[in-house]
């Protein structure tokens, strides 16, 4: 007790509080100054409908054989190996299907959940398959393997002026390109383009005469703004088509060129 | 000189207790909102704070919304002059695979008082060893590179694009 009555221990541990004291009170102030919360990722999905090319020309034409009240078309003794799946559109509860029997394909009908087509009813839409059921048994219907029409295949230079422009691309220079990020980059280069805070779009800026990217139907200041319907809003949208490219078959990109809108459909082949 | 003795303590000791005081986890928020900024996004993660340092568990490194890397340990420790940021077991994300192996055992980042214009780091993982010197006067990074065999074996592309040094590492230098 006596040392501690010392004046100089005591001015010590006055000072040592009242440092304490000094160096709590600043912790405050900056504590009050500070965010109390982190920052978190949201991602606001671009989300689409699922790609699918449709012969729209089929779906009218075709549209006249479809009864006024569609829940019942109905052709029965109608096998479901002889019908074709040729599009589909929509969630699994809700949407609808094109379908045409294999006799008359371009025949094509439109199909909604829960509507019946020959003695079929539509159970389900999936991902690229459609369920039916007839008689208590489920069947399904598969997506009828997309094709890009030969007559399509060459590009020429009239078609680029085209609305729609459709080329095949080698499944062997995508793994490359895929494999070799920086040989696209010598190829072609690619800006984001922003409206105040928000990306836009990917604008080209440059494309390196004969090389492969300049066969691809693109042209300098091109405006990409859609990828298989995904809207192009952030990079992560552009890396998730880019991380799907090695298994998809059909890819198509919506560019702006001299202010018009203009679609490029590529056969990944 | 017990004045000075007596000085020197009294200030070691306040920053020592201003350090544990210190708000890290909202000083971390902070640094968050600064990162984010820069397109760079830490999240799901939780942060602890350890008095003199600070922890960030099961973080989520994403890049302009993208998802980067996940990272299962974050060590910060700010000393002032000798500040140390410590990462254990980082998973890139699958996007990388292309371009190296996507499992980092460690990355130790360091940067001290007494070589102010030096930010130094070193990594190991599946792709072997690195290590970064970042010249802040002269804004250039040099990287030496020590790959592993499945590195040397599977991801040649991404070799290539470094300068083979004669040792049988790489090298890689950037101005910034």
């Amino acid at each position: 007790m006596q040392k501690l009555s010392n004046p100089s221990i005591l001015k010590i541990i006055s000072t040592l509080l009242i440092l304490l004291v000094i160096a709590k009170s600043i912790s405050l102030v900056i504590l009050y100054m500070l965010p109390s919360d982190g920052v978190e990722l949201s991602v606001e999905e671009s989300y689409q409908p699922k790609y699918q090319r449709y012969d729209f020309k089929n779906m009218l034409s075709s549209s006249q054989n479809i009864s006024k009240d569609n829940k019942e078309v109905v052709q029965s003794g109608i096998s479901m190996t002889n019908m074709l799946l040729k599009g589909l559109y929509g969630t699994e509860k809700s949407g609808f299907i094109i379908v045409a029997l294999k006799s008359k394909p371009t025949n094509t009908s439109i199909v909604e959940v829960g509507d019946i087509y020959s003695g079929y009813q539509l159970l389900k839409i999936k991902k690229s398959s459609a369920i039916f059921m007839k008689n208590s048994k489920k069947y399904t219907l598969n997506l009828d393997d997309l094709k890009v029409d030969s007559k399509y295949s060459k590009s020429s230079s009239n078609q680029t002026d085209e609305m729609v422009s459709q080329k095949v691309v080698s499944k062997n220079d995508i793994e490359h390109y895929a494999k070799n990020p920086k040989d696209i980059w010598k190829e072609i280069s690619i800006i984001e383009l922003k409206e105040g805070k928000e990306i836009k779009g990917f604008k080209v800026t440059r494309i390196k005469p004969n090389s492969k990217m300049a066969t691809l139907g693109l042209k300098k200041n091109d405006i990409i703004i859609k990828a298989n319907n995904v809207v192009l809003k952030s990079y992560r949208d552009a890396l998730n088509i880019y991380s799907k490219i090695k298994n998809i078959k059909l890819l198509q990109i919506v560019v702006i060129r001299d202010g018009i809108e203009r679609e490029i459909v590529y056969e990944i082949d | 000189m017990v004045k000075i003795a007596k000085l020197s303590g009294y200030i070691v000791f306040f920053i020592l207790a201003f350090m544990y005081f210190t708000p890290k986890v909202a000083l971390y928020y902070y640094g968050e909102t600064r990162l984010k900024e820069q397109g760079v996004i830490i999240s799901q993660e939780s942060a602890i704070d350890n008095g003199l340092t600070l922890s960030i568990k099961d973080a989520s490194l994403s890049f302009k919304a993208i998802e980067s890397a996940n990272i299962k340990d974050l060590n910060i420790a700010i000393f002032g002059i000798f500040n140390k940021i410590s990462l254990k077991d980082i998973k890139l994300a699958s996007t990388a695979s292309d371009f190296l192996p996507t499992d980092i055992k460690s990355v130790d980042v360091s940067y001290a008082l007494y070589d102010p214009l030096h930010v130094s780091a070193n990594a190991e993982g599946d792709f072997g060893e690195a290590e970064l010197d970042i010249d802040l006067l002269d804004r250039k990074l040099f990287l030496i590179l020590k790959p592993s065999k499945v590195m040397s074996k599977d991801y040649r592309s991404t070799l290539r694009n470094l300068r083979k040094s004669k040792d049988g590492g790489y090298e890689y230098a950037k101005a910034f």
